[in-house]
């Protein structure tokens, strides 16, 4: 085989090992992973825009002659669902899924800090979500012709708050269960999330035991501070809602962490 | 200074009770070609994954370049670049794009992680689908070109230690020619790399040293003129047995075998080339019978060494469907002695 060149070379030193900054890395997986799940785009606001009309419309129909506080309530509380929904279901679906094909690992293998993986798949999440906000307030908006009264800070700060606690959480489903028990139990927290938590109606009708519960978990807490930089003028949110929030978040991305970091 | 770009020492990994890698120790220069050889779950995998970093040894050392590599993943792995077995997520990327972002990683301007993405399309004849956009499930590029492009994405930038695990799955027959000599190339130019594979017959053209793993252990290794262990003239008589599996070489065979592997339906025999003539005709015999369904006679290749060294006695553990039977020598049906 003539054509196999084993030229005896001279050994040369071992080549340099990779010098890239992390901005540079961190610009680069953004593009990576921006193009990889960007083309979902389009499809992901469509999602939302349908499950905004169908929290919104659709609870109108299960409450005749609804007032115009309760409107507000509804409206007020679907932004949080389209959040949460893409944080705790898209997500870990994600993620099991490119653990699956080896995705996942093979981001682990790049000469990249890997907690920059994390980093790099939060913005990525929070730009496609983030949208959701704004479609579930347009559709509320189209059908019950509210005026809202913004707290832009507040509303500013607590999107990005959820939008993070619920990808970290998600992410960490994702990351510390089976792909098929992470894609169960994504399915699971979309009913939980829509039909057993206080977000488009108030805590007060749920069972003692219950709001006991939801006072430890992210849910209600990320409905309140949402709903009181949505209608600031009907609703507050207290310190409380804010550290369950960020506590939960902590939770998500130390868990998440440690198993991109950790060797099995 | 002579460094090793991988040093591995008594690595040994397990799962559960299963030893995946059992006091593997084993060193690639810069320069070299290093071929990892060995049937599928013989650990190949194993060993790789953790060099970089996915899975901690149980036991045993890896040093990568400088870098202790148990006790310092992340820093060894930016001496490292990987083309894994599964597929190069590439979804919603050109190839030329991935081949930038993968330049890019490794420091590259976008200058030249432009250019070096023109080159290898140029290298490895993807030209034409290099601006195809990769679809979800499978869509837009072929299986084959993602490969390759997998592939160029290891080695957009020179690297120190370069992993490629099964780097020819999917590639059609004349792209896996100038893969392999792009990988010859990589070594030539200075790296070092490891070349985890099954494709025997094909490895063995561009490899520098071989190490055979069989069930998690290192059961052979040197150089490919080494492991095949018999004269360049000796010859290779390949008989395919008919269904039921009877061999007639088991018994009345008058012929001088240096050595015989049984592995399915085939078996090789190598036989000095001074026998070539009585070969052909005890082999024509036999057929003449309908006691074997065919033969061929071809020089004797790495393959039989490797098969020799890997197939087992007991039935469980014989791999009989070798998925890339080497094809060019079954032309060869008269020696050539």
């Amino acid at each position: 085989m003539p054509e196999a060149t084993a030229v005896p070379t001279p050994r040369p030193h071992p080549l340099a090992p990779v010098q890239v900054s992390l901005g540079a890395s961190f610009r680069t997986m953004m593009h990576w992973s921006l193009a990889a799940t960007g083309a979902m785009l389009p499809l992901i606001v469509l999602i939302q825009a349908m499950l905004a009309a169908g929290i919104i419309i659709g609870f109108g129909f299960v409450i005749p002659d609804i007032t115009p506080a309760s409107a507000l309530f509804l409206s007020s509380g679907a932004p949080t669902i389209l959040l949460l929904t893409i944080g705790l279901v898209i997500v870990p679906q994600g993620i099991s899924r490119a653990k699956a094909s080896g995705a996942f690992d093979y981001q682990r293998a790049l000469p990249v800090a890997r907690p920059l993986l994390l980093l790099v798949d939060l913005v990525v999440w929070a730009l496609i979500a983030l949208p959701g906000v704004a479609v579930g307030l347009l559709v509320a908006w189209l059908r019950f012709d509210l005026t809202f009264s913004f707290d832009w800070p507040l509303l500013i700060l607590a999107s990005l708050l959820v939008t993070t606690m619920a990808t970290a959480v998600g992410y960490a489903i994702a990351v510390s269960l089976q792909p098929m028990l992470a894609q169960m139990v994504s399915q699971v927290l979309v009913f939980f999330v829509l039909l057993f938590s206080p977000i488009t109606f108030p805590a007060s009708q749920l069972p003692d035991w219950f709001q006991t519960v939801h006072a430890a978990l992210p849910i209600q807490p990320a409905a309140d501070l949402m709903r009181a930089g949505i209608a600031s003028g009907s609703f507050t949110a207290d310190a409380r809602d804010l550290l369950v929030l960020a506590l939960w978040t902590a939770l998500g991305l130390l868990i998440t962490t440690r198993a991109l970091v950790r060797r099995k | 200074m002579d460094t090793d770009v991988l040093r591995i020492t008594a690595l040994t990994r397990g799962y559960g009770k299963v030893v995946a890698n059992d006091d593997i120790s084993l060193r690639v220069r810069p320069g070299e070609v290093v071929g990892l050889l060995g049937h599928n779950g013989a650990g190949k995998t194993t060993l790789v994954s953790q060099v970089v970093g996915l899975l901690k040894p149980h036991a045993g050392t890896i040093q990568v370049g400088q870098v202790d590599a148990v006790r310092h993943p992340g820093a060894a792995r930016r001496h490292v670049a990987l083309q894994a077995q599964s597929q190069t997520p590439i979804d919603g990327l050109t190839p030329r794009s991935a081949i930038e972002i993968a330049g890019r990683l490794r420091g590259l301007s976008s200058r030249d992680a432009r250019a070096s993405a023109v080159d290898l399309a140029e290298e490895l004849d993807i030209g034409p689908w290099l601006d195809q956009r990769a679809l979800p499930e499978g869509g837009g590029l072929s299986g084959g070109i993602r490969r390759l492009t997998g592939f160029a994405m290891a080695v957009a930038a020179p690297t120190a230690l370069l992993i490629l695990d099964e780097p020819t799955n999917d590639i059609d027959a004349s792209r896996r020619r100038l893969l392999w000599d792009a990988v010859r190339r990589r070594g030539d130019l200075g790296s070092g790399v490891l070349l985890v594979t099954h494709n025997v017959a094909e490895a063995e053209r561009i490899v520098d040293e071989l190490i055979i793993l069989d069930r998690g252990r290192v059961v052979a290794d040197g150089s490919p003129a080494h492991l095949r262990g018999t004269q360049d003239s000796d010859l290779r008589l390949e008989l395919q047995l008919p269904p039921d599996g009877a061999d007639p070489s088991e018994e009345e065979l008058e012929l001088p075998v240096l050595r015989r592997v049984r592995t399915g339906r085939r078996t090789l025999l190598t036989v000095p080339a001074a026998e070539a003539a009585s070969a052909v005709a005890w082999a024509t015999a036999q057929r003449a019978e309908n006691r074997i369904d065919g033969f061929s006679l071809a020089p004797a290749t790495l393959e039989d060494a490797y098969l020799a060294l890997t197939v087992h006695a007991d039935p469980d553990a014989d791999r009989t469907a070798d998925p890339a039977p080497d094809p060019a020598p079954s032309h060869q049906e008269t020696a050539h002695a």
